[in-house]
């Protein structure tokens, strides 16, 4: 019989980081070498979580596929499965299936100055292409990573974004909606208040937004306000969804299923598609 | 063509049992369902559709997808056992179209183990509609009431007898097992099927002009029709679990042991909130989003995605199930006339 399109793969564990208050990173392995070997994907794709006895849920790879034999997803703990995959330690065995979904365009944006927008864990799915754009530094010209929190301790990959920053042509900019404990000595704002204080080549710029529904919605009018046209902007669309595999239904936007024919869009496709971000 | 004697409907049906679960319209405690044939109480009913689609032979309500079982860090992953052969007489003809509509959706791209696993082990033996059923609008969909494909084996009511169009290679195999029981169709009795369509046509009242709905429903977006006609609506999801093109399901794991689980698959409703319901928020929170969401998935979304697919096959049953009285082919007739 073929290969059933639902079944989970096993993964082992094999390391966890305490990311950011509520949010760990787990590195996770194959256990058939074979399958291990050959997994390949896409920055800005996904998978699907198996912990067994609670149930599956999509999760973003913010792994790059440059680093080849494991694969990285960071999760905060805000429902059943993925409150139950912070219970698991280094060792045990999960399930994983994928990756699914378009991921971000690549080869399409060489030559381009890049300008990310992350908002929380939204940095997770943008990280895996930061580090694939860094790997082929060449190919790619300005790259600026502006990337805010609601407070300081849910700021993820700060020991990445310190080396992004030290990397030539390239710039990271942080900020955090409040301040709580005043441990906070950078900007405080949204995430959108970072764009007034960097230097865009308009034409030449590609945004990469990812973050929460509302942080997208009002970077992108940011956007908009400073001259980006729909198809510079490039963001990503959150649905409830089940299968991965375009059959399921929950995440139908017009003709499209955001599980295969996205997660990733131009802002110019969400509007063709009618439905809110 | 092929001729079979009215009489001889419970031997054919006799002949396909075996290896296969034979099911036939039945009419149990007033409700038109199938069920399996029993040569002891062949009460076979021929008039009328079943109250709810065959959909469930080949996407069940709730289905198996897998048993796991831990034991430290060994996981074992078992899914479920083959399904049954089965053999269905007296689809009618927007059931079949379900059925094709599933298939497209189902077995292109990914396709799903569970549903071409039932599929092909499903044989589809139909029986036309010499009249309307209540609420249904087939003709104007083209997919009835006389079917043209999808199906195995197609029969006619012509009275006394059945007028059997062969569709497959398999449906042939089941004639020439019982060979003994059919005769070579005459002109005539094609003649008689013939009539029997156009008198069929006449007998529809609803209609739906799908084409012109489809182009317009785009500048009804907004249209404060979407909240007018789902206003009565009480969220029970009844004109999803009666759709033969439904397809959406929830996938749920529950734990049956310290050790063990199971995964299900089974139906979900897009008229429910919590079908789109995420962690922060739910990108469809009145029933006027859900209820155009539906529309718009069945005339628009799905022909367009699937290269012509029909999301509606004019069954009718959404209309004639729904306790709030709502009528998707009165929205499509604002559509069209305004």
């Amino acid at each position: 019989m073929k290969e059933n399109i639902y079944e989970p793969r096993l993964v082992t564990i094999k390391n966890i980081r305490d990311e950011a208050e509520g949010i760990k990173t787990f590195t996770l392995t194959f256990n058939d070498p074979a399958l291990n070997a050959a997994f390949d994907y896409r920055p800005g794709q996904f998978g699907e979580v198996t912990i067994f006895g609670v149930g599956e849920a999509p999760i973003s790879i913010t792994s790059s596929p440059v680093n080849k034999g494991y694969l990285e997803l960071t999760v905060a703990a805000v429902g059943d499965v993925t409150r139950a995959l912070h219970l698991k330690r280094v060792g045990d065995v999960i399930g994983f299936r994928g990756p699914y979904g378009n991921g971000f365009p690549f080869a399409e944006v060489y030559n381009k100055d890049i300008l990310f927008v992350a908002g929380g864990i939204g940095l997770a799915p943008l990280r895996s292409l930061i580090n694939q754009m860094f790997a082929e530094r060449d190919k790619f010209g300005k790259i600026c990573i502006l990337y805010g929190c609601r407070y300081p301790r849910l700021l993820c990959f700060t020991e990445e974004l310190g080396k992004w920053s030290d990397l030539s042509d390239s710039e990271v900019l942080l900020t955090c909606d409040t301040n709580p404990e005043s441990d906070w000595q950078g900007n405080i704002g949204v995430v959108g208040s970072l764009l007034p204080k960097i230097e865009v080549d308009l034409p030449n710029t590609v945004a990469f937004v990812c973050g929460p529904p509302v942080m997208i919605h009002f970077v992108i009018q940011d956007l908009l306000k400073m001259g980006f046209k729909g198809d510079q902007i490039i963001t990503t669309m959150e649905r409830r969804m089940e299968c991965g595999l375009g059959k399921c239904g929950h995440c139908n936007i017009g003709v499209k299923y955001v599980c295969q024919d996205g997660p990733v869009f131009s802002y110019q496709q969400l509007q063709e598609l009618g439905e809110k971000i | 063509m092929k001729i079979l004697a009215k009489t001889k409907l419970v031997d054919f049906l006799k002949s396909l049992q075996g290896d296969s679960e034979v099911l036939v319209p039945l009419k149990r405690n007033g409700d038109l369902l199938f069920g399996t044939f029993d040569p002891e109480q062949p009460d076979i009913e021929l008039k009328g559709k079943t109250a709810i689609p065959p959909k469930e032979y080949v996407f069940p309500q709730r289905e198996k997808l897998f048993t796991f079982e831990t034991n430290g860090n060994k996981v074992d992953i078992r899914d479920q056992a083959s399904p049954p052969k089965r053999i269905i007489w007296g689809i009618r003809p927007c059931d079949l179209q379900g059925i094709k509509t599933l298939d497209t959706i189902y077995l292109s791209g990914y396709s799903d183990n569970y549903y071409q696993a039932r599929r092909q082990n499903l044989i589809l033996l139909g029986l036309n509609c010499n009249e309307c059923c209540d609420a249904g609008f087939c003709h104007s969909l083209q997919t009835g009431p006389f079917a043209k494909d999808g199906f195995d084996l197609m029969f006619t009511d012509l009275g006394d007898k059945f007028l059997v169009a062969i569709g497959t290679e398999a449906g042939k195999a089941l004639i020439d097992k019982s060979r003994g029981l059919f005769t070579e169709a005459m002109a005539s009795d094609e003649r008689k099927a013939d009539e029997l369509e156009r008198s069929s046509w006449a007998t529809f009242e609803r209609r739906v002009d799908a084409k012109v709905a489809k182009a317009r429903l785009p500048k009804f977006w907004n249209d404060a029709c979407w909240a007018k006609d789902s206003a009565s609506c009480i969220l029970c999801g009844g004109c999803n679990w009666v759709c033969p093109t439904c397809h959406c399901f929830n996938v749920e794991d529950t734990a049956t042991g310290a050790r063990t689980s199971v995964r299900i698959k089974y139906w979900d409703s897009c008229q429910f909130g919590g079908f789109t319901q995420m962690a922060a928020e739910n990108t469809r929170q009145t029933q006027a989003e859900r209820y155009r969401q539906r529309v718009f998935h069945k005339m628009s979304y799905t022909p367009d995605k699937y290269d012509g697919a029909l999301g509606c096959t004019g069954c009718g049953r959404c209309i004639e199930v729904c306790p709030g009285e709502i009528d998707f082919t009165v929205t499509l007739g604002r559509i069209t006339q305004k």
